[in-house]
């Protein structure tokens, strides 16, 4: 836990309003895509497997998440990283 | 001028739509403009109610699709303010009485006739709020800080675009400085940062509202209404006129200035 979250902690929750905002953003991602919100959950998964094979992939760093797009509803990236040695 | 007929919509109901229609064009008619005021939720009119114009009402919108009467004929006058008109919705008709077509023809009959000419658009994504977005030059979306409307809102512009249509332009509606002061409700940096629309206004919560549409008589016709005056800000707006907007925000706790302090987030 970093300091900011301790400090969090000790003087109780976030805004409502922060908490809002964070989901309105999260949920509008997934609308503007025409995705539901399990979505890239779902893609996540099906990657990890497939990447299962590769000894050289952490698979414990595979990063994934929906943005915007210009040409396209949305965009899922996924970043996948090599192992280090 | 190229932002003569304004449809006001939002996706979700019961955020302001007809209060926020009834208000800006009265405050344009109180200007000299003269104005029309198109109630365009057909089968559940409400803008007559907030003009305090129901007992007047002879033909309605349904009657002009059909034939009945020239949309001057069915015109309402309004009683308070000169210049300014209501075509109502019809209360008995179902939404797909009057189509897109429907609609633009009738504005196209008013155009040169007005200054002004705002549709009221019905709550919903369907036929309905088709309908009143097909003839407009500009579109105003009444949004709520709250997450809901904020959702619905976006479905708008959404659609929106998919028409064809300019970028909405947002009125944040019924926006409580107190409890934003508190931070437990969106302030205006959140919500555009959320839509990232043009801001043509934000409305106060104002606890005599609910008066002023009981009585039937629009909150800019007083002085002394909060919202009444922001309200006409937006009409001073939409004429091209660079009015602050007030933005009432989460004045920043203890735990925020700290965060500062220690230059973390």
């Amino acid at each position: 836990m970093g300091f900011m979250d301790k400090l969090k902690g000790a003087f109780g929750k976030p805004p409502a309003k922060e908490v809002a905002k964070k989901r309105l953003q999260l949920i509008l991602k997934y609308d503007r895509a025409g995705l539901p919100p399990n979505a890239v959950e779902a893609v996540k998964e099906a990657i990890l497997k497939a990447l299962e094979e590769f000894p050289f992939i952490d698979t414990s760093g595979v990063n994934i998440h929906i943005t915007e797009s210009e040409n396209t509803k949305g965009k899922i990236e996924i970043e996948v990283p090599v192992k280090n040695g | 001028m190229a932002d003569k007929v304004i449809c006001i919509t939002s996706g979700k109901g019961g955020v302001g739509k007809s209060t926020v229609t009834a208000n800006i064009a009265t405050a344009l008619a109180m200007k000299g403009y003269k104005v029309v005021a198109i109630d365009a939720d057909i089968g559940l009119r409400n803008l007559d109610l907030v003009l305090g114009l129901e007992n007047r009402i002879v033909y309605d919108i349904v009657h002009v699709v059909e034939g009945v009467v020239p949309p001057e004929k069915a015109l309402v006058k309004d009683k308070k303010t000169k210049n300014l008109y209501l075509l109502p919705a019809a209360q008995t008709k179902d939404k797909s009485a009057v189509k897109p077509e429907d609609l633009v023809k009738i504005v196209e009959e008013l155009r040169d006739k007005f200054d002004f000419i705002f549709i009221d658009s019905p709550a919903g994504i369907e036929e309905g709020f088709k309908t009143a977005v097909t003839p407009a030059d500009t579109i105003i979306v009444v949004a709520n800080p709250e997450m809901a409307s904020i959702r619905d809102a976006d479905r708008v512009v959404g659609l929106c675009e998919a028409m064809q249509k300019p970028e909405p332009k947002l009125v944040i509606n019924r926006l409580d400085p107190k409890k934003v002061a508190r931070g437990d409700m969106l302030d205006v940096e959140d919500v555009l940062q959320v839509l990232n629309l043009d801001l043509l206004g934000v409305v106060p919560e104002d606890r005599n509202m609910v008066s002023y549409i009981n009585r039937g008589e629009p909150a800019v016709l007083f002085e002394e209404s909060i919202a009444g005056k922001e309200l006409r800000n937006i009409a001073e707006r939409l004429l091209g006129k660079d009015v602050p907007i007030p933005r009432w925000s989460y004045s920043e706790s203890f735990l925020d200035k700290l965060k500062k302090l220690f230059g973390s987030e």
